[in-house]
């Protein structure tokens, strides 16, 4: 009797788990805002990128020799190193700290992504075929006075093997940023953002 | 497909169980058993078996002629073998990216091959997290239809055509980033990994490229004292040991240095061609099993080599700019070290399989359906067998110092002679990297060449 009820029982259940198994994995879609901050793990995400831009921003555009100048001096943005153990496009850091910088009017910026472009441009425009009232003046180009670089780096610590549920992991990492008088070559300005966290996944899994 | 065949299975088992049950509650008579309430779920358990061999061997078909392909010397055949992942099972995703990754590296797609091997890399982190349900099904079946994670070996090597990939390619940025998680897996996996000295010259190689100079004279050292003999890298010891002012150090591995270079002239100047060799094919695993009477079956794989004696590689040199530096890892040895390091985990889930299936069957109480139980357990135990088999039986670095202007190199010592396309150093400030892959002994020889110079 109690085997009988037994061998039901443990059927009905692998049923329904099986059952619960197929439809559980319906897909799901939300919007969320860019301002939240949100970590699936402990590795580098765009809740990471605001917080390391914002922080970087402000000291930039209020310390010297931004804050003290009116006269917006031009900027060039080379890239931030990666040299951390994860590929992380770097290229975004440097957009996002170039559209705030411009957004806060202190500076200005040569595109040095367009430069190809701009003498491909100029080219075509000196070629033949474009007025010469309308075509551009050569050589009026702005020089940078400031050169932007910067490198992100990262520490990970892992837990110990070791019986347990879950391995946790921490995890480090650290944005320098520089700001460069060319002429000079002299480091007028500096600063870094540290951030740290420490997650954990379990070891076993359906 | 797993899933669904545990589906398959779960109403066998439930009428099978409820028969066997209900035979030893009310005492049934064996004429019960002959009835088709017994017969059918034992046929369909049956069924099942086969069910899971042809799966088995049905899935790895395309992963096959993919090989067969490679080996053969048609590169793009290969390729087409395996057009998407789901040519191949799920539980073999991993064996997809690699295979596929490694036949693209050689075919010059440096670029889809780094695709690959990254999603095999994301694979990798997602299997860290242990599937009970397979395991469960492993444990009265077979190893096969777990998903294969790759031997400790395989992963470090994932890493290390990554690297070579995104050397050849220029992105000396990216292939830094995988040297740390090569670096990962050596620290996680030591024993294994050690003899792979060709990553560890890779790894130290992605260091100095982007000027990390002290990154790279760690890995150097650590190279020096593993190898048998550190002659292929005292010349980088010294040339980096002065930078640092290690001056001690580089008094010690001057001594390793040949004479016409003991005179301090070590660092020809004008930038280097690193070519990466490879030869052979890797040994794969073949099947063993161990049976003990009446039905208890022990299966487990070792490696077995499948290349003789290779001829070892040689660049150059070009007069006048020194010796070339030759590190090789043999791959055999590697992945034999690494399935070794596996060996007690492997033996205790082979224990604990033969345990539970032991178990199963001695409590059925009918001699004839323990019989059929036995009988489909010794034929699900199978040997997994899978690995990368298209890694070759050596991996070679060898860095030629280059001179300014225009270099003519051959590569000697291989079945054929390769001259790679004339290099011209005229690096400007930073420093110049040649690289070529090139890949032989097997039949297909491609060489891709690219030079960068890494600022």
């Amino acid at each position: 009797m109690f085997r009988n009820f037994l061998a039901k029982s443990i059927f009905f259940i692998s049923a329904a788990m099986f059952i619960l198994m197929m439809t559980g994995c319906s897909a799901t879609t939300r919007d969320i805002s860019t301002d939240d901050t949100i970590h699936y793990d402990e590795n580098y995400d765009f809740s990471d990128k605001h917080a390391i831009v914002n922080t970087l921003v402000n000291s930039l555009v209020s310390k010297p020799p931004l804050a003290t100048r009116d006269d917006r001096p031009v900027l060039i943005v080379y890239g931030v190193a990666n040299r951390t153990s994860e590929h992380i496009e770097t290229d975004g850091i440097t957009d996002d700290i170039r559209q705030e910088i411009f957004q806060s009017g202190k500076a200005r910026f040569v595109n040095k992504v367009q430069r190809d472009n701009i003498q491909s441009e100029s080219a075509y425009q000196y070629g033949g075929n474009v007025s010469a009232e309308t075509r551009i003046q050569r050589a009026r180009q702005v020089g940078a006075e400031y050169m932007i670089t910067g490198t992100l780096r990262s520490i990970t610590k892992k837990e110990q093997k070791q019986i347990r549920l879950k391995k946790k992991t921490l995890q480090y990492y650290s944005l320098t940023l520089e700001l460069t008088d060319i002429q000079t070559g002299l480091i007028e300005w500096t600063d870094s953002v540290e951030l740290a966290r420490e997650a954990s996944k379990p070891i076993i899994g359906w | 497909m797993l899933r669904w065949l545990l589906a398959i299975a779960i109403y066998p088992c439930y009428k099978l169980w409820k028969n066997v049950l209900g035979y030893t509650e009310n005492g049934y008579m064996p004429d019960m058993m002959k009835s088709s309430q017994v017969v059918r779920p034992l046929k369909c358990a049956c069924l099942l078996v086969c069910l899971l061999s042809i799966v088995i061997s049905g899935c790895s078909a395309k992963l096959n002629k993919a090989r067969n392909a490679f080996y053969n010397g048609q590169i793009d055949e290969a390729s087409g073998a395996l057009s998407s992942r789901d040519d191949v099972a799920t539980r073999d995703q991993l064996l997809f990216y690699m295979e596929k990754g490694l036949i693209l590296h050689h075919a010059g797609d440096y670029q889809g091959s780094i695709d690959l091997l990254l999603n095999a890399t994301a694979l990798m982190q997602e299997q860290e997290v242990i599937s009970a349900g397979q395991q469960t099904a492993s444990m009265v079946t077979s190893e096969w239809l777990t998903d294969y994670k790759g031997e400790y070996a395989e992963r470090l090597l994932v890493h290390t055509y990554l690297m070579m990939n995104f050397l050849i390619l220029g992105d000396h940025e990216s292939a830094l980033v995988e040297a740390k998680q090569a670096l990962v897996v050596y620290d996680t996996y030591p024993e294994a990994c050690s003899a792979d000295y060709f990553t560890r010259a890779l790894i130290a190689h992605c260091y100095e490229s982007l000027n990390e100079i002290n990154g790279a004279y760690i890995e150097y050292k650590k190279l020096a004292e593993l190898m048998p003999d550190p002659v292929p890298v005292a010349r980088k010891l010294c040339v980096l040991g002065n930078r640092l002012g290690f001056y001690d150090e580089v008094e010690y591995y001057q001594q390793f240095l040949p004479e016409p270079e003991l005179n301090g002239n070590v660092d020809s100047g004008a930038g280097e061609l690193i070519v990466f060799v490879s030869q052979g094919k890797s040994p794969v695993k073949i099947p063993h099993n161990i049976v003990l009477p009446p039905s208890i079956r022990f299966s487990f794989s070792t490696y077995e080599n499948r290349s003789g004696y290779i001829t070892p590689p040689a660049v150059g040199p070009v007069s006048g700019a020194g010796s070339s530096d030759i590190v090789t890892s043999d791959i055999g040895e590697v992945l034999k070290a690494s399935l070794n390091e596996r060996l007690v985990q492997v033996i205790a889930k082979e224990t604990a399989r033969v345990v539970v299936k032991e178990a199963i069957a001695h409590n059925i109480d009918d001699d004839n359906v323990e019989t059929l139980v036995r009988i489909a357990f010794f034929l699900m135990e199978v040997p997994d067998t899978r690995c990368w088999e298209t890694l070759p039986a050596y991996l070679t670095m060898i860095r030629v110092p280059l001179l300014p202007g225009e270099n003519q190199i051959h590569v000697n010592g291989m079945d054929i002679n390769a001259a790679l396309p004339q290099i011209d150093a005229n690096p400007g400030n930073g420093p110049f990297y040649h690289y070529s892959s090139i890949r032989n002994g097997t039949g297909p020889r491609h060489s891709k060449e690219n030079s960068q110079s890494a600022d």
